[in-house]
C-alpha cells in the first residue's frame, strides 16, 4: 500500500501551492553579502563576548569547554590542580627569595640567615631614614627638617616613676 | 538558478559538482570567505524556503537562514564530510527553526510572500479553485491563506515532514538523514502530518 498516493492526490496538488510562493524580487541578490558581512563582524569582535572568540579560535578549547559542561567533576578536578599549582609556585617562589638573598656576595647574610631584626632601618619606610635634600632657597622647610621619621624617638622613650606625694598629706 | 518551484534534491556526493563543493568547502574551512559566499548561494534558496515553509513569516525566515549560514562557518572546522554539506548545512537550518518555533510557541504571526505569476497558470491549482469562486487571484490568496493556517497547527516535527516530502520534494531517505531518525518514522509522519491537513483543508478537497 502506497502512502504516498493513497487518498492525498488533492492535497499534495494544494501544497504544491507553496512552492509558488517567493520573497521579494531581488532578496537572494544580497543574501550572501548580508551573511558574509555578519560572519566579518562575528570576527572582528562585534557582539561577540571574549570567551565566544576564543572558543572560536582554539578548537581545543572548544573540546576541554566541552568537556567541562558534560562532566563537571572534570572541571572540579581542573580546578583544584590549577589552585594546587597556583599554591606550590607561591611557596616555591617566596623559597627561591630568600635563597637568593643570602647567596648575595659581600653582606653578612653569607654566614647567618636573615631574620627580622636584621632588617636596616634603610629598608623600611617608617623606621628612620636620612632624607637627602639640597639646601634650597625656595624650600627653606624642608632643608631644615631631619631626616628622622615618626617613629624614630619610640625606642627613645622611657618609663618613668610617677609621684603620688600630695602637698600637707601623709 | 534554481527556482523554489522546482522540487529540491539533495545533491549526489560522487557527482562532479560534489567534487567542487568539496573543494570550496576546504577553501571555506580555511577561513576563505568567498568560497563560503559561493556556497551560500548555491542553498540559500532552498534554505531560506524551508525555512519559510516552517514559520510562515518572511522576516523569521530570514534571521533563522542567515543565522543557519553563519553558525554553519562557524562549526566548519568540526564538519568532518561524513555526510554532504547540503545535508549538514540543511540539519543546522531544520534544528535552529525547530528551537525557534518552541520558543515562539503562541506569538505566531504570518508574513506570508506573494504568489509567483505560475501560479495562476498552474493547472492542478486552476482545477482546486475554479469549482470555489470565479475570481481566481482572491481564491489563490485565500486558499494560500489557509493553507498555512492549517499547516501552522501541526507540530514542528510533523510540519517540517511535510515541507521537506511535499513542498521540497526530498525523498524519506534524505529526510531521515537531515532530521536524524529513521525512514519509518518519516513515513508514519509524513501520513499522520496529511491526515490531520486533509482534515483541516476539508472544504478546500472536495
Amino acid at each position: 500500500m502506497n502512502q504516498d498516493t493513497e487518498n492525498f492526490d488533492q492535497l499534495r496538488r494544494l501544497l504544491a501551492l507553496k512552492r509558488h510562493e517567493q520573497p521579494p524580487p531581488g532578496y537572494f541578490n544580497g543574501f550572501s553579502r548580508q551573511v558574509i558581512v555578519r560572519i566579518q563582524a562575528g570576527e572582528r569582535g562585534d557582539g561577540s563576548s571574549v570567551l565566544e572568540r576564543l572558543l572560536w579560535e582554539a578548537p581545543w578549547l572548544q573540546r576541554i569547554w566541552g568537556a567541562f559542561e558534560a562532566k563537571p567533576i572534570l572541571a572540579g578536578v581542573f580546578g583544584v590542580a590549577v589552585c594546587g599549582l597556583l599554591i606550590t609556585g607561591v611557596i616555591y617562589s617566596d623559597k627561591t627569595d630568600a635563597t637568593s638573598v643570602a647567596l648575595v656576595p659581600g653582606t653578612e647574610a653569607e654566614s647567618a640567615p636573615m631574620t627580622l631584626a636584621d632588617v636596616s632601618a634603610a629598608d623600611h619606610p617608617f623606621l628612620a631614614k636620612p632624607v637627602m635634600l639640597e639646601p634650597s632657597s625656595t624650600n627653606p622647610i624642608a632643608t631644615a627638617q631631619t631626616g628622622e621619621s615618626l617613629l624614630g624617638d619610640i625606642g627613645k622613650l622611657r618609663a618613668q616613676p610617677a609621684s603620688f606625694a600630695f602637698p600637707g598629706g601623709n | 538558478m534554481l527556482t523554489m518551484s522546482e522540487p529540491a534534491t539533495i545533491p549526489d556526493p560522487n557527482a562532479p559538482a560534489s567534487v567542487l563543493e568539496g573543494d570550496l568547502v576546504r577553501r571555506a574551512r580555511r577561513g576563505d570567505l568567498q568560497a563560503y559566499d559561493e556556497l551560500i548561494k548555491r542553498y540559500q534558496e532552498r534554505i531560506y524556503a524551508t525555512v519559510y515553509h516552517m514559520t510562515a513569516n518572511h522576516e523569521d525566515a530570514n534571521d533563522l537562514a542567515q543565522e543557519a549560514f553563519i553558525k554553519a562557518f562557524q562549526a566548519l572546522r568540526s564538519f568532518k564530510g561524513g555526510s554532504s554539506f547540503y545535508t549538514w548545512v540543511y540539519r543546522i537550518a531544520v534544528n535552529k527553526t525547530i528551537n525557534f518555533l518552541k520558543q515562539r510557541k503562541n506569538k505566531a504571526q504570518m508574513s506570508l510572500d506573494d504568489l509567483d505569476f505560475n501560479a495562476e497558470h498552474d493547472p492542478d491549482l486552476v482545477a482546486l479553485i475554479s469549482e470555489k469562486t470565479p475570481r481566481r487571484e482572491v481564491g489563490l490568496a485565500e486558499l494560500q491563506e489557509k493553507l498555512n493556517a492549517a499547516m501552522q497547527k501541526l507540530s514542528e516535527p510533523h510540519r517540517m515532514v511535510v515541507v521537506l516530502h511535499d513542498v521540497q520534494g526530498l525523498s524519506h531517505e534524505e529526510i531521515a538523514k537531515i532530521m536524524e531518525c529513521n525512514i519509518g518514522t518519516v513515513r508514519s509522519r509524513l501520513f499522520y502530518a496529511r491526515q490531520q491537513l486533509q482534515g483541516y483543508l476539508s472544504d478546500y478537497l472536495k
